[in-house]
């Protein structure tokens, strides 16, 4: 025999159940602008049916309906996604960096404009024309120094910006680097908080929105790949449990954990290569040559433009690889330049000076301008002491036929430029060529870097598109669910109403004959 | 697909941003002049950019330096033109002379007007320009022609060909040969004239007189080649400055953007630019909020 009192129950219920979608609709309504928010939804469960089997159950027509409950609360995400959003994210954080370390580049070497080295390569051959065509006047020559002056300047300029990027590069690393370890210790902190929360068959929903935020940003910085542990215990089917966090290379292949179940390792970027390149890449206790650690994404770009040691030891990278060429570019041009200096006459020697013809350009350190210092070169060329001393040690004329007005020496140095020499490979080109395809190939890698991070950020664009389109708070259809549940409570509230008057009958106007 | 009020914002917003980025674009375009601001915009544009730019300034180097040489030239053709006539009149004089009917006092006249002669003829021979002897070579800091004691002349000449480059490989000489106008010959055959008429020399005038004749054959030879040289760079002039209209023009066409059409395009990105905001207010205000009470 069911109870007097079972409609009442049931209406209860559902007042209950309907108040507890209103709160969530305005929690996702609170919600509906907090970043890595994930909409939710309440689990509408029926409650079990009256009568249950047994062999004292009342004789009934059939099984009654006895209400509803809420059985979960859940987030309403798609992981795919994710997976997806991730490995877009990476990409865009590999190629944004390396765009950005390009565009710096760019903007340093300033081509092509009127300010350029080879603007100034250009004007330094002018004034040696200039001075051919009128090897005595003294004026000319002046002016011949000054341009010399101006491109080792600009070589010394474009060194020293190059390397003070780089030193912010590599500010950048270290950065990055404690972003990374950051990441993963919050990642952790979230990790253990919900394995002691999911036990109690809970789903604690809104730490798990934060773990996502957080692998979100981590994708960024490095490839991942994660993976869920059950915590335990009476968890509900729909916990996702601990995520394991693994690193991975380009091919996908696992570098090590970064987070797992128990705990997180830190991972160290050594710069204990050549010129403080980056050698090694420590990830908790095991070493990994930078070479083979290859995990793209925002790290990868900055030490790749920061420069890293191979394991034939040269240090290779963006802005090291740039320097190195200018150090070519200036050694061999000064280096062919004294050269041909050095075989003509000066001024002073016509004039019956016995010292040796000086070399025109010098190393600031080193004195000669030599092969073994090349490195640097650029950042330390400078035009000689003996030039800069005196006007007249600028040799104009040949040894052959030593006259004032003699310019067959300063005509073959105003050809140094347009002569082809190996600069840097073994094929021979002449400066300006060499520089012009210098930076030609700057510029063909920066396009390449700013086009496939505008790819990627599409790409991640559509895949953020789902994403927000599966989870994201629509407020019209909340407004719509919140009508529905209204009503429907308020249909609960009627019932009990409803239950009360029957109860009035039977209480009060039953058995009441003859009264 | 679901479509919400945060999609359609983000949407909205991003949408705008590519707005800006490309009239941003087009007003870099527009301020500087120029199709790119840097190598990346367009990597090909900006190398040919470099080489046409190296390529002007060159030109306009070997402009600058064939002025140099007219000045050179042009000098030295007046040099030797003056030097011509004097020698002409060298010539009438020491006919004159030979003349047995003048007496020993005319004589001396004629001698005189041609020691003045020659002191004029060593001075053309030590022209300066701009502090420089024209006349001697490549040794441009040392008169070529010297009083030897006694007033005869002292040529010491430097023959070398004071070569400028007039365009890349090509180098034009720019004086004439010394030895070819102002040789040690000439100033012994009218040392020798001056001398015979004073009386002092023993020359005989008609062998000199040959002498005078064969020098002033070289110095018309020399004039006809520097007359020929100066036609020659008046023919590099002409082509050096064809050289710079067309590297001028093909610098200009690589690099400078389109004026009229980078402004047509910035006025349709304006509209699309309006549009977009109106659609974005439009879009993102009216809600179910709206419309229930």
């Amino acid at each position: 025999m069911r109870s007097t009192f079972m409609g009442l129950e049931t209406a209860r219920r559902g007042m209950f159940t309907q108040q507890s979608a209103l709160n969530t609709t305005g929690h996702n309504i609170a919600n509906a602008s907090t970043p890595g928010y994930t909409r939710q939804r309440v689990n509408f469960t029926q409650t079990e049916p009256y009568p249950n089997v047994g062999l004292n159950k009342p004789q009934l027509p059939g099984q009654m309906g006895t209400g509803v409950e809420a059985g979960s609360v859940q987030r309403v995400r798609e992981s795919f996604l994710d997976v997806q959003y991730r490995g877009e994210n990476n990409k865009l954080g590999y190629w944004e960096a390396r765009a950005e370390s390009y565009t710096k580049m760019e903007e340093i070497m300033n081509e092509p404009s009127d300010s350029g080295l080879s603007q100034t390569m250009d004007m330094f051959w002018q004034s040696l024309q200039d001075l051919a065509v009128n090897p005595s006047n003294p004026g000319a020559r002046s002016v011949v120094r000054q341009r010399a002056v101006a491109v080792t300047e600009t070589f010394t300029y474009l060194a020293s910006s190059l390397n003070g990027i780089r030193a912010d590069l590599k500010n950048e690393i270290t950065v990055t680097e404690k972003e990374i370890n950051s990441l993963s210790e919050q990642i952790n902190n979230i990790n253990n908080q919900i394995a002691s929360v999911e036990p109690h068959g809970l789903l604690p929903n809104d730490l798990y929105d934060e773990r996502d935020r957080l692998i979100d940003q981590l994708s960024s910085l490095v490839n991942i790949k994660v993976d869920y542990t059950s915590s335990g215990g009476n968890a509900s089917t729909l916990a996702e449990g601990k995520a394991n966090i693994t690193l991975l290379d380009a091919n996908g292949v696992s570098l090590g954990q970064l987070v797992n179940g128990t705990g997180f390792n830190n991972l160290t970027i050594n710069f204990n290569g050549t010129d403080e390149s980056v050698k090694t890449v420590q990830l908790g206790t095991t070493q990994l040559d930078f070479q083979q650690f290859s995990s793209t994404g925002k790290l990868k770009a900055i030490v790749e433009s920061y420069g890293y040691e191979t394991s034939s030891g040269d240090v290779t990278g963006v802005y090291p690889d740039m320097l190195a060429e200018l150090d070519n570019m200036a050694y061999m041009f000064a280096y062919q330049f004294n050269l041909q200096h050095e075989a003509g006459a000066t001024p002073n020697q016509i004039n019956g000076s016995t010292d040796e013809t000086p070399a025109f350009f010098s190393d600031t350190e080193n004195g000669a301008v030599d092969i073994e210092n090349k490195k640097g070169m650029a950042s330390r060329l400078q035009v000689s002491d003996q030039i800069m001393a005196s006007l007249d040690n600028i040799a104009t004329s040949s040894k052959e036929n030593p006259t004032m007005g003699d310019s067959t020496n300063i005509s073959a140095l105003a050809e140094i430029i347009n002569k082809p020499f190996k600069y840097g490979n073994n094929t021979e080109s002449s400066f300006r060529n060499y520089y012009e395809v210098l930076v030609g190939g700057m510029a063909v890698d920066s396009q390449e870097a700013a086009r496939l991070s505008a790819n990627s950020g599409t790409l991640r664009q559509a895949v953020e598109e789902r994403r927000m389109s599966v989870s994201s708070v629509s407020l019209d259809e909340e407004m719509t669910n919140m009508i529905q549940f209204q009503h429907a409570y308020n249909a609960s509230a009627r019932m009990i109403t409803l239950q009360d008057e029957m109860l009035d009958k039977i209480i009060n106007g039953m058995g009441t004959v003859g009264r | 697909m679901r479509v919400t009020q945060g999609m359609l914002a983000s949407n909205s917003l991003r949408n705008l941003s590519n707005s800006y980025t490309q009239m941003g674009k087009y007003q870099d375009q527009l301020s500087t002049g120029k199709k790119i601001t840097k190598p990346s915009d367009d990597p090909v544009v900006a190398m040919k950019g470099m080489y046409y730019r190296s390529n002007l300034s060159e030109v306009e180097q070997y402009k600058r330096n064939l002025s140099e040489s007219y000045l050179w030239m042009e000098n030295s053709e007046a040099g030797v033109e003056h030097v011509n006539e004097a020698l002409q009149r060298v010539r009438e004089l020491t006919v004159q002379g030979a003349n047995g009917t003048l007496s020993d006092s005319d004589k001396e006249a004629v001698a005189r007007e041609i020691e003045q002669i020659k002191k004029d003829i060593m001075t053309v021979a030590n022209t300066q320009v701009a502090g420089r002897y024209i006349f001697n070579g490549t040794n441009t800091s040392n008169p070529p022609v010297a009083d030897g004691g006694d007033g005869a002349p002292q040529a010491d000449l430097n023959t070398n060909s004071y070569l400028v480059e007039v365009s890349r490989g090509v180098s034009l000489k720019a004086n004439i040969n010394p030895d070819n106008v102002f040789s040690q010959e000439l100033f012994d055959t009218l040392q020798g004239i001056q001398e015979t008429l004073d009386g002092k020399g023993a020359g005989d005038l008609n062998t000199l007189l040959g002498t005078l004749d064969k020098r002033l054959d070289i110095l018309s030879a020399e004039r006809s080649e520097l007359g020929a040289r100066y036609n020659r760079l008046e023919m590099v002039e002409a082509r050096i400055d064809q050289q710079e209209v067309i590297a001028t023009r093909i610098l200009s066409d690589n690099e400078d953007a389109d004026i009229e059409r980078v402004i047509m395009d910035l006025t349709t990105q304006e509209s699309v630019h309006r549009a977009a905001l109106s659609v974005g207010a439009r879009i993102i205000q009216p809600t179910l909020m709206d419309f229930l009470r």
